[in-house]
């Protein structure tokens, strides 16, 4: 069954078909808030009301890809107005890497949990803007339509936040070779 | 008789042009028309106050991001900006921008700071029209080898309020007393 | 080294799964509000059916001759008023880039100073 009937149907009340649609998005909408929010419990709670209120606005979805769509602007409206009236993310804690480290051969664990906190130390609206454009591989326009934001300050965001990221890797990357020079 | 009273003349006669020669931060802003259609960027935004009260309207107060640029905003009477990016080196003339430097010569305007980099070839003057203690207009030029940028901002701007609104549009935080000018490049 | 930074931050932001029972806790949840009573109306009809038709029937006309204009007038002001927002986000952006580009400027030159000076 393809994602447009699993839609028809969930709009038509059938639950299991619903819950298709859960399963085919969770991950995208968990990890969003995750890697908005930086800690579990806070981006479960998160994807579970984003799904509520999807449950809820069913009948205004036209189509999978407005679905997919519309779950991401949600997702990531709701994560920065959460950033902007809670204090300052915690850092995952170990035990929270050990589910976040990837498993693809030949990439470093290291150097992706560095550029993961980087992430969450970018502003809420440009850790929104490299979400979607590293998770969820939307480009610049797709990015402004999203979080309602000018297109030229989507790749202002983006032209910033890897330059930050790249220096603050290189300025990391020297200080271990010093320490091992030494 | 007209001899003492030639002082009293020559003022009234002058009064007119001395009412109407009162300083103008609105700066004539080519259209750019022919660049804008080469580039592979552009950015033309014309406020005027009716346009930026009800830009003001659409800011929500409970949005640091908003409400920051609500207070920045607040004074102002009109934002004027032309901005374009292009895939080759100076593809745009400086006669381009001449046009719009000219009229920074003119009374009124106050250079506070240029900066030029031998490195990148950067260029960026910055003006300020005052009224007594209070700026009253702001103008922004910024040349590189691919971009130039004019920005105009009529109005009671505050340094301190705009300073405030550094990291929240993707550009990092300035290290910079926004009290204090920069130093100026003496290399003109 | 773009490409490089790129392609990590991808693998690094490779979506992951929630905890287990995610679905089963949310699909609980929407059970359990489509369970739940619906909430009165605390509208009460009075009148007879037809009183009530014809009631609803003018009130739907003047409805539609006011309502839509105010509703398209609204609609137009607010698309206007969202759209200058974005220029005026957009316009303090290009300001403060260009802001921070006089500040690399010095900020390079006087590192630039210093480095000839002898003996730093």
């Amino acid at each position: 069954m393809s994602l447009d009937e699993q839609l028809a149907k969930a709009r038509a009340g059938d639950l299991a078909a619903f819950g298709d649609l859960v399963r085919a998005h969770k991950r995208s909408v968990y990890s969003l808030a995750l890697r908005m929010l930086g800690r579990r419990d806070l981006a479960e709670d998160m994807a579970q009301e984003v799904f509520m209120q999807l449950h809820g606005k069913l009948q205004s979805i036209e189509s999978s890809a407005h679905l997919a769509f519309w779950l991401r602007k949600v997702t990531a409206h709701r994560a920065i107005d959460q950033l902007r009236r809670r204090p300052p993310v915690e850092m995952t804690s170990l035990n929270d890497e050990a589910q976040l480290v990837s498993t693809v051969d030949g990439s470093d664990p290291l150097l992706q949990r560095q550029l993961r906190q980087l992430v969450l130390n970018l502003s809420p609206p440009a850790r929104a803007v490299v979400m979607l454009r590293y998770q969820e591989d939307l480009d610049p326009l797709e990015i402004a339509k999203t979080l309602d934001m000018p297109v030229n300050t989507v790749k202002s965001h983006l032209k910033r936040s890897l330059e930050t990221m790249r220096q603050e890797i290189l300025g990391q990357v020297e200080t271990r070779r010093e320490g091992h020079s030494t | 008789m007209i001899r003492r009273f030639m002082p009293v003349i020559v003022c009234v006669l002058l009064a007119p042009s001395l009412t109407f020669a009162a300083p103008n931060p609105r700066l004539l802003l080519p259209e750019f028309g022919a660049l804008a259609d080469k580039a592979s960027e552009s950015v033309t935004i014309t406020l005027d106050p009716s346009m930026l009260a009800m830009a003001g309207r659409f800011l929500d107060s409970n949005d640091p991001q908003d409400a920051a640029t609500q207070e920045v905003i607040k004074g102002l009477q009109g934002i004027y900006v032309r901005s374009y990016t292009f895939d080759q080196d100076y593809f745009y003339k400086q006669s381009d921008i001449d046009a719009v430097r000219k009229q920074l010569s003119a009374p009124g305007w106050n250079r506070l700071m240029e900066t030029r980099s031998r490195k990148t070839h950067a260029n960026v003057e910055i003006y300020i029209m005052t009224e007594g203690n209070k700026a009253i207009g702001l103008a922004l030029i910024a040349s590189e080898p691919r971009e130039f940028t004019i920005v105009n901002i009529i109005g009671s701007i505050d340094l301190q309020k705009l300073h405030k609104l550094e990291g929240q549009f993707g550009v990092p935080k300035l290290d910079l007393d926004a009290t204090k000018a920069p130093a100026l490049n003496k290399q003109k | 080294m773009k490409d490089d930074l790129e392609t990590e931050l991808r693998q690094a932001l490779r979506p992951v799964a929630p905890s287990e029972g995610f679905e089963e806790r949310l699909l609980a949840r929407v059970t359990a509000e489509r369970s739940s009573p619906p909430k009165p109306s605390r509208l009460k009809w009075r009148r007879s059916p037809a009183t009530r038709w014809l009631s609803a029937g003018l009130a739907a006309s003047i409805l539609a001759a006011v309502g839509i204009q105010h509703h398209l007038h609204a609609q137009r002001e607010r698309e206007i008023g969202l759209e200058a927002r974005r220029q005026v986000i957009e316009a303090l952006r290009v300001t403060e880039e260009k802001l921070e580009l006089a500040y690399r400027v010095v900020k390079d030159q006087s590192s630039s100073v210093s480095d000839e000076k002898p003996g730093v």
